[in-house]
């Protein structure tokens, strides 16, 4: 049986179900302040395996022989740090809520660290300083791209010139 | 615990602004990537997911500029506000560039079939484009090949002696070529615009009726002979051979002729025909002329023996004198035909011959109402080798025979030429009666006449045809254009210089 005809077999009964059968309903269902940041989170993640699976994809293919492609997949590993880096930072901050920034001045700030940890400070410190991941990422892709527009235009070239 | 957050600070603002102008600037190659290779679907990817990065960097870092400003600005009850928004977008943005980034393997998917079809549709271009060479080198030499084949075609048809002549299905004449227009003696334009058809050529309709049926029955027709008549009612004997064409190409039925001019062919075979038989009549004639001379020999000696014996009968004997005396000038003359006589050979000037005729016959009763004008070749002597007198002869037969044709009391010219090749026509034309076509194939036959009996024996032209081939000439009669008819006698000139008499040439026919 073919998809089509398979989705007809099912869904079509089920749809009558669902009409013939009505059973009471919540429709608007309450959500707790938390699912933002577990959105986000999830939003987080879903970029990490996207860039998880352009690494392999683009090596499975074997367009890692290019450079450009090359470096797209070296851009791609730095989100995948940056992601791991965000996806802890709000982890810390936003989830769990064992640290928190608060400004004091332009250039003073304090971090109130889980029991005053040290390491905590210092781990939350460094993971705000996200952007040094997150532009060379950028960075790499655009390197990447530009590489494969040079490739492209001399493969252009040759061909003009055959 | 305090630190310092300027470094925190620094980093997010230059990041974000950093973030923005690479992700704009990645957009900017990926555009060029794409306008590169339109068709191929991993560089289209490639521009969505620069779009998606673009989205995701400006959104995130106009957030965190905004964040950062706020902050620092003392507005952390704005920032609070709009936080949730700015993280919505932010995280909208970054699930956008996952998800297309997910779409490579499908995109890929989809770029190699695009690439393995523009590869075969490039090596189909490229068969394609070798047919179509190769169809246009075959083109370009069956064109050749068909102009060269239509121009020797076409040369063949306007060069051919022969007539080709192509008509419809209704036997109209659609193309004929220039020997055709020769032939007929129509003009192309005329045929053409008239409608003319083959058979308005024929002398006779029942001969095309014959001929058509012919080619209604068997499609075809092989050296059919038949008359055609010309404008000027010459007639031309030809030889048709033609067949039917069912066409091609869109062209219609038509039919094909080749025609063939035989007139010449046909009169010189009369003209063989004619001499041999002459020769056999000359054979008969030399041996009748023989056995009667001898006879007509005794009786003229004895009566005239008798006559000097007055025997009383003198007048009898007289009558009988006479009439043998015409048998044996008749003898004499079958002897001339037949060259039986023997004839001494020199070199004749043949215009003092005519004029010396001409004096003659001027004196002859039946020549002074006859205006007989000479057109003499004078810029130098024509001189043939023969006999003075039978040459007179046959010129004055020619002379007495053109008096009989205009009734003593018409024109008679006589004229004289000299060809290249070395030949001298004297030429005898009167405007009298003419010669019926029919008597055409007889008239130098011995005892042939048209005149009433007792005014001709037939001989004089037989005679002169006789003198005339034993000198190596010919003679020859035809009826003139406007009126009469007219002798040619073509002989061979003398050699320059050569004086003395030549016997006459062995092979010079046997008449």
């Amino acid at each position: 049986m073919n998809p089509v005809n398979r989705l007809k077999f099912t869904a079509l009964p089920a749809a009558a179900a669902i009409l013939l059968l009505p059973a009471r309903a919540w429709a608007i269902q309450l959500h707790l302040t938390s699912e933002g940041i577990i959105t986000h989170q999830l939003g987080h993640l879903f970029f990490l395996v996207s860039m998880v699976a352009l690494i392999f994809t683009v090596s499975g293919k074997g367009l890692n022989k290019q450079k450009g492609w090359r470096l797209i997949q070296y851009s791609a590993f730095f989100f995948i740090l940056w992601n791991l880096d965000a996806v802890f930072g709000h982890f810390l901050d936003n989830q769990i809520q064992v640290v928190k920034l608060e400004n004091i001045s332009f250039n003073r700030m304090r971090i109130v660290a889980h029991e005053n940890s040290r390491i905590l400070y210092w781990v939350y410190y460094v993971l705000k300083l996200d952007h040094l991941l997150a532009v060379p990422a950028m960075l790499l892709f655009f390197r990447g791209l530009s590489t494969l527009v040079k490739e492209q235009q001399s493969l252009g070239i040759k061909k003009e010139n055959a | 615990m305090t630190g310092s957050f300027l470094p925190i600070l620094l980093t997010d603002v230059l990041g974000s602004f950093a973030m923005m102008i690479l992700a704009l600037l990645c957009l900017y190659k990926a555009r060029i990537l794409r306008e590169l290779d339109t068709d191929n679907a991993v560089f289209l990817y490639l521009m969505w997911i620069s779009t998606g990065f673009a989205v995701f960097a400006v959104s995130r870092s106009f957030g965190h500029i905004l964040k950062q400003f706020l902050i620092l600005t003392g507005n952390p009850d704005a920032w609070h506000a709009i936080s949730p928004y700015s993280g919505g977008v932010n995280t909208v943005s970054f699930m956008l560039v996952g998800l297309i980034t997910l779409f490579f393997n499908q995109t890929w998917k989809i770029n190699e079939k695009i690439l393995a079809g523009r590869k075969e549709l490039e090596e189909t271009h490229i068969r394609l484009r070798q047919l179509n060479q190769t169809l246009e080198h075959q083109v370009i030499e069956r064109t050749e090949r068909l102009a060269g084949s239509e121009y020797k075609a076409r040369r063949i048809f306007e060069q051919s002696l022969d007539t080709i002549l192509v008509t419809d299905d209704r036997f109209n004449v659609s193309e004929i070529n220039q020997a055709g227009v020769v032939l007929t003696g129509y003009e192309k334009k005329n045929m053409l615009e008239n409608k003319m058809g083959i058979g308005d050529f024929m002398a006779l309709p029942s001969e095309w009726d014959r001929i058509r049926s012919l080619l209604e029955v068997h499609e075809y027709i092989v050296n059919e002979e038949t008359d055609f008549l010309r404008p000027d009612t010459s007639l031309v004997r030809v030889l048709i051979t033609g067949g039917v064409d069912y066409g091609a190409f869109g062209c219609g039925k038509s039919f094909h002729f080749i025609i063939k001019d035989i007139n010449d062919k046909k009169q010189m075979e009369q003209q063989i025909a004619q001499a041999d038989k002459l020769a056999a009549l000359g054979e008969l004639s030399a041996g009748v002329a023989h056995e009667i001379n001898n006879p007509l020999g005794i009786i003229l000696g004895y009566t005239q023996l008798l006559l000097k014996e007055n025997s009383g009968f003198e007048e009898d004997l007289k009558t009988i004198e006479k009439h043998v005396k015409n048998c044996r000038n008749v003898v004499s003359d079958l002897l001339s035909f037949s060259r039986k006589g023997s004839a001494e050979m020199g070199r004749v000037d043949v215009t003092r011959v005519i004029e010396d005729v001409i004096k003659f016959l001027s004196n002859h009763t039946d020549f002074r109402k006859v205006d007989v004008s000479l057109d003499l070749l004078r810029r130098e002597p024509l001189i043939v080798t023969g006999n003075e007198q039978e040459l007179a002869q046959v010129i004055i037969n020619l002379m007495i025979n053109a008096c009989h044709a205009v009734e003593k009391k018409g024109r008679i010219e006589i004229s004289t030429e000299e060809s290249d090749d070395g030949r001298i026509f004297i030429t005898v034309k009167d405007d009298g009666t003419g010669i019926r076509k029919r008597h055409f194939s007889r008239i130098f036959d011995p005892f042939f006449t048209t005149k009433p009996v007792g005014q001709g024996t037939g001989l004089g032209l037989s005679v002169g045809y006789g003198i005339i081939r034993r000198h190596g000439g010919d003679i020859t009669a035809r009826n003139r254009k406007t009126k009469g008819a007219a002798f040619t006698i073509s002989l061979p000139a003398a050699p320059p210089g050569d004086a003395a008499p030549e016997e006459p040439a062995k092979d010079s026919g046997l008449i």
